[in-house]
């Protein structure tokens, strides 16, 4: 009984030295032909069906040739492969070796015959040493022209279907709409610039006062001239900065955009700027395209598709300003006249927008977190 | 932000791997097994595995096999190990299992850290057999992981030995040592030790290596590396041992010693994690190559969708690779499941180097309510207000 509480309070913190048994499968797909390499740790297959043949505890490439047969065999029983339904015939190619973090692997390679009419689906059914090491697992990697997907092949789940041509432009497209939507929506900083741009839309400067606008094509062309200019301005930013031609400082660019949002709000309170705000719009909008190009790099830039993840994100950002802007126009506009849109909406909000942006300057300029809000 | 799942295709492109290739000579030695064929453990384990084979209904022998390699799958830091053991244990999956088979399979949750299911095979192992001293035992050092003091203190009353055993006090020392009394602690866990003649060498080491942790934060550096001393020249290769003496070089400004303990010993994530931190102070040539071969590592383990390291993780990417805002994640992701001090120190000593006080807020309310004394702990956190 002795010698147990020790081991106890000592095993939390036990090193693993090695990783647990993976397997890796790449498999090459294009929709015609298939091939595969699998790389299975020589520790594992020692275990299965014994590589050691000295027994001296050192596996070498005499030993392991001397068992290739064997090992394909075992393995490739172990795996089966089917496109469109159709079960793949797998027939070992070469045999090499590979060194992973944890050890060395053999490295098998194989050609899988399948229907000669071409496919658009492979599933893969995969039980190799799940008998003799439930935590194995395949790490399945199917290498398409243009991408790559990845899944893990376990006991619980054996097997996967997935496609073999790489998702279409369109879909990759769709993608980047998707992401430039949702940048806009969940980017408060560029909200609120917007918001700081059209609160005053609703409105015509009269030389010392904000009056409501007479008419509602006078609101929508400045909303036009400003949301247009807006646009532009991030466009080629965010362009250059994706094509790596200029490049800034993350923390510059941050702080600039809380510095635009901070003096667009202040200039509601106290206007310096009234009748070309289209201008400021462009100018600051430069800056807010350094930043959309920071999201744009954390996503990753295909190579192949750059420009269509660039007009892609684009498009989506512009889809998230008219969103909002539809949103907004018509109700501010029906609100113009009324004291809670002239002082609580416009003064009040524009100072609350001021200090938001106020207190996210201080942060990105400082490298701080104040954890106000 | 949350990436949708179409981007993160290339979830392999981190990992370095070296180029497939045919080896020169057919003498060229792959690789090197845990043990020659004639090993008196690889016999050991031969003739467990053909009695359990010999007789699959027999769930003895199969808990027997299973703990074997339980037992050297801590030994030796291999995962695998604990994958055979499952295989063995596979033909009673119900929770009326013979206790054994319970027991074992407590320890394998555990190592593969999913403790809500070890904390249940242990309880269903005490319903049966209330004196099990190891299930007992083990669902104290759970509650310690979890930081849930109250029901550590339970199970360590209700260990089934006499209340001034060595292992009575080492379990209760080890919670006040964690509570604020630290001081307390370590008087009553030496005097237990100084009083008990017959302790085995591995539960010495386990006390020592205990009375070193408490010696050193109570200020005391020559007791603490005196205790170290004495736990290592028992001549036992113990990771958790090494671990904590390397760390506390590393705090001393010893980084020189750290460096020469660890030497043979890289192949331990935890132990690789603290030669590279000791190379680095020491600007040595080896310390790149370490840093590399430890982000490989944790790449390989994020493949299989599985991250048990994320504590070693959080400090690798706070010391080695200066990204203490990745690191406050993983330290927190990994805060959600450990709470040991030294998971709640990386959270500290990462928001710190972030500015980002509020992220640390579990963590300081834990510091706050455990009363955990330390003093770099304290350090961390009043940087941090």
């Amino acid at each position: 009984m002795r010698g147990l509480l020790l081991a106890l309070l000592l095993s939390c913190a036990t090193a693993e030295a090695h990783k647990p048994s993976d397997s890796y499968l790449t498999l090459f797909a294009d929709g015609k032909t298939l091939r595969g390499q699998w790389d299975i740790a020589l520790r594992d297959l020692e275990y299965a069906i014994g590589l050691d043949a000295n027994g001296d505890g050192a596996i070498t490439w005499g030993e392991l040739k001397a068992k290739q047969a064997e090992v394909d065999a075992y393995a490739l029983a172990r795996l089966s492969l089917s496109a469109d339904g159709k079960a793949c015939r797998l027939a070992p190619a070469d045999h090499l070796v590979d060194d992973h973090s944890d050890g060395a692997y053999a490295v098998l390679r194989f050609r899988a015959e399948c229907t000669p009419e071409g496919y658009g689906r492979i599933a893969v059914e995969y039980s190799l040493f799940f008998d003799l090491d439930p935590t194995h697992r395949g790490l399945l990697r199917v290498e398409r022209p243009g991408d790559s997907e990845t899944g893990i092949l376990s006991p619980e789940r054996p097997r996967l279907e997935i496609r073999a041509q790489a998702r279409s432009r369109l879909e990759q497209f769709s993608d980047y709409v998707r992401e430039g939507v949702w940048h806009i929506w969940i980017g408060f900083d560029h909200i609120l610039f917007l918001l700081s741009l059209l609160l005053p839309a609703v409105f015509v400067w009269s030389g010392s006062t904000w009056r409501p606008a007479e008419r509602f094509a006078t609101t929508f062309w400045d909303v036009f001239k400003v949301a247009t200019s807006f646009t532009v301005a991030h466009s080629i930013t965010l362009s250059l900065a994706a094509l790596s031609v200029v490049e800034l400082p993350s923390r510059l660019v941050e702080s600039a955009i809380a510095l635009s949002v901070v003096l667009a709000a202040l200039n509601n309170v106290w206007p310096l700027v009234h009748g070309r705000r289209w201008m400021v719009a462009f100018g600051f909008g430069l800056i807010h395209g350094f930043g959309f190009a920071s999201v744009l790099a954390d996503l990753g830039l295909p190579r192949d598709a750059l420009l269509l993840a660039l007009v892609g994100f684009n498009v989506g950002v512009e889809v998230g300003q008219l969103a909002i802007i539809a949103a907004f126009l018509p109700l501010a506009y029906a609100l113009r006249g009324t004291w809670a849109y002239r002082r609580l909406v416009f003064v009040g909000g524009s100072a609350a927008i001021a200090l938001v942006a106020a207190i996210w300057l201080t942060e990105r300029a400082f490298d701080l977190k104040l954890g106000l809000i | 932000m949350q990436l949708p799942k179409v981007f993160l295709f290339c979830a392999w492109c981190g990992v370095a791997l070296a180029a497939p290739h045919i080896p020169g000579s057919d003498g060229d030695v792959l690789e090197r097994l845990p043990g020659r064929r004639d090993d008196p453990v690889q016999a050991e384990l031969r003739s467990l595995r053909a009695a359990s084979n010999a007789a699959p209904e027999d769930s003895a022998a199969a808990a027997t096999l299973a703990r074997r390699y339980f037992d050297l799958a801590n030994a030796e830091g291999d995962p695998r190990y604990v994958g055979y053991a499952e295989a063995a244990l596979r033909r009673w999956p119900s929770n009326d299992a013979p206790v054994e088979v319970l027991y074992v399979r407590g320890l394998l949750r555990q190592y593969r850290h999913d403790f809500d299911t070890a904390l249940g095979e242990f309880e269903r192992v005490l319903s049966r057999e209330p004196d099990h001293f190891g299930a007992r035992s083990w669902r104290a050092g759970l509650y310690m992981v979890r930081a849930d003091y109250a029901s550590a203190a339970r199970e360590c009353a209700a260990l089934p030995v006499e209340k001034d055993d060595l292992y009575a006090v080492a379990c209760r020392a080890y919670i006040d040592a964690t509570t604020g009394k630290t001081a307390a602690a370590y008087r009553q866990l030496a005097g237990a030790l100084a009083a008990d003649r017959d302790v085995e060498p591995g539960e010495r080491l386990w006390v020592l290596t205990r009375l070193g942790e408490m010696a050193w934060r109570l200020g005391d550096a020559a007791a603490a590396d005196r205790h170290f001393r004495d736990a290592l020249a028992l001549g036992r290769d113990d990771n958790f041992l090494l671990a904590a003496y390397a760390d506390f070089l590393l705090e001393q400004g010893r980084a020189k010693e750290a460096a020469r303990l660890l030497r043979d010993w890289a192949r331990s994530d935890t132990l690789l994690l603290r030669l590279a931190m000791a190379e680095k102070q020491l600007g040595s040539p080896d310390a790149q190559p370490h840093i590399q071969a430890l982000g490989e590592r944790f790449a390989a383990a994020s493949l299989r969708g599985e991250r048990l390291h994320m504590g070693e993780e959080a400090r690798y990417l706070l010391d080695l690779k200066g990204d203490p805002a990745a690191a406050l994640a993983v330290g927190l992701e990994n805060w959600k499941e450990q709470r040991e001090p030294r998971d709640a120190l990386v959270v500290l000593e990462a928001a710190a180097a972030a500015r980002d006080a509020k992220a640390a807020a579990p963590v300081l309310k834990w510091l706050e309510q455990s009363g955990f004394e330390s003093e770099r702990m304290r350090r961390a956190a009043a940087s941090l207000r």
